[in-house]
């Protein structure tokens, strides 16, 4: 029984895991979106008013980790969706 | 007098906008005078940077407001001050904030920041929604401005800043939703930076950016309330009978009807009335353009200022422009 049920869990797990993938990735895109509009003016793009981007900062220490591990992926990026849709 | 100088529903706030030279200062000072002597408890604020309103009042003024006679405070704000306060008071909360992150070198980034584009006209409107959080104070507050293309700008950011503000609340939002879609399977989430867990909000209530997108909405809301609502915000352009600056009041005549900010009159200050034979050119093109000012602004009043012997300064002066300014002479 015991192998049954671990199986199952192991199974379950696998389930969980992969179908947030997709989301995960979204949210990782609009995490990274969102702190590149707000430092924006940084590479040129316009960027929202001045006084609202540095009362932002402060807690954008999640977003801002997530552009520059995007950043440091980024020669990869074929890579990640690939994996993603099972492609090898 | 005009219904839109006075006080209707709560505090009047009355913009002074012109060309550089046109005598804002002199209109301000003398519009102001005139409104505390009919018994209303004015204030007259000086945005501009080069600061004269004390001079035409002959008084020395800085960001408190000073009281010149019954009724009537006047004051000089300090940009240039405000901006360096502002930028040490944020540079303190994000070094707080950021111990534990070296993301950007903090203080080669509000070393130029001070010069970043753009910052003036924030640190404008910031002074202009503080004077208006106290606004109930007054009755009428007169705001004589910088020439006008910086005070096109600031009376548009309400406008700019609340469709930035609504994007990125959109944006949040999307965020959020999907952060809460794989919470529902995968439970409550964490990350860590630099050893410290951090919980990932996904509700808008606990999430900080929401918080503080909200609450910037909230303060730009209130400042583009009273600017674009006619019984609280009047907007008189000061101008002289010249082309650059008939050009110039119908370019801001144009803006502020984009932004739906209330514009109410024009004075046209300077005219030359007498007969002189060696400016009659100029005497001709003054005739023209007063004449096409009538002609262009139809719901606008308009108000003619002749060209004094003598600077308007002090107060006997000043009360006796604002007596032609709100029309009780």
């Amino acid at each position: 029984m015991e192998p049954i049920k671990q199986f199952l869990k192991g199974f379950l797990e696998y389930f969980k895991q992969s179908s947030t993938e997709y989301i995960e990735f979204e949210l990782r895109e609009l995490e990274n979106i969102f702190a590149l509009i707000l430092m924006g003016s940084f590479i040129g793009i316009p960027s929202p008013p001045t006084t609202l981007v540095l009362r932002l900062m402060p807690h954008m220490i999640r977003e801002i980790k997530v552009m520059q591990q995007r950043a440091v992926d980024l020669d990869d990026i074929f890579a990640e969706i690939a994996g993603m849709f099972d492609i090898d | 007098m005009k219904e839109f100088l006075k006080p209707v529903d709560g505090f009047r706030v009355i913009f002074v906008i012109g060309k550089g030279g046109v005598g804002k200062t002199t209109t301000s000072a003398s519009l102001s005078v005139a409104l505390a002597r009919k018994g209303y408890k004015t204030l007259v604020v000086s945005l501009d940077p080069a600061h004269n309103l004390g001079d035409v009042f002959m008084e020395k003024l800085n960001n408190k407001p000073r009281e010149i006679m019954e009724n009537l405070y006047a004051s000089e704000l300090d940009m240039e001050g405000m901006i360096k306060e502002y930028l040490e008071h944020l540079e303190k909360t994000m070094k707080m904030m950021y111990r534990y992150l070296t993301v950007i070198n903090l203080e080669k980034y509000f070393e130029v920041l001070r010069y970043s584009p753009g910052i003036e006209e924030y640190a404008t409107l910031e002074a202009i929604r503080e004077i208006l959080l106290e606004g109930d104070e007054w009755d009428v507050i007169v705001f004589d401005t910088p020439p006008t293309g910086l005070t096109l700008r600031v009376l548009a950011l309400p406008k700019i800043s609340l469709i930035w503000t609504d994007k990125l609340i959109e944006l949040r939002r999307k965020i959020l939703e999907r952060r809460r879609a794989i919470e529902k399977i995968q439970g409550e989430r964490r990350f860590v930076v630099d050893g410290k867990e951090i919980r990932l909000a996904s509700r808008e209530e606990e999430d900080a950016v929401m918080r503080e997108l909200n609450a910037y909405r909230e303060e730009i809301m209130f400042v583009y309330n009273v600017l674009t609502n006619p019984k609280r915000t009047a907007v008189i352009a000061v101008m002289n009978p010249e082309m650059l600056s008939l050009y110039e009041t119908k370019r801001a005549y144009e803006s502020l009807r984009e932004f739906k900010i209330p514009f109410n009159m024009i004075v046209i200050n300077k005219i030359v009335r007498m007969e002189i034979p060696e400016i009659k050119g100029k005497i001709r093109t003054q005739e023209k353009i007063i004449s096409e000012v009538k002609k262009t602004f139809k719901n606008v009043e308009i108000i003619e200022i002749p060209m004094f012997q003598e600077e308007p300064r002090g107060i006997e002066w000043l009360e006796k422009v604002g007596g032609m300014i709100i029309g009780d002479h």
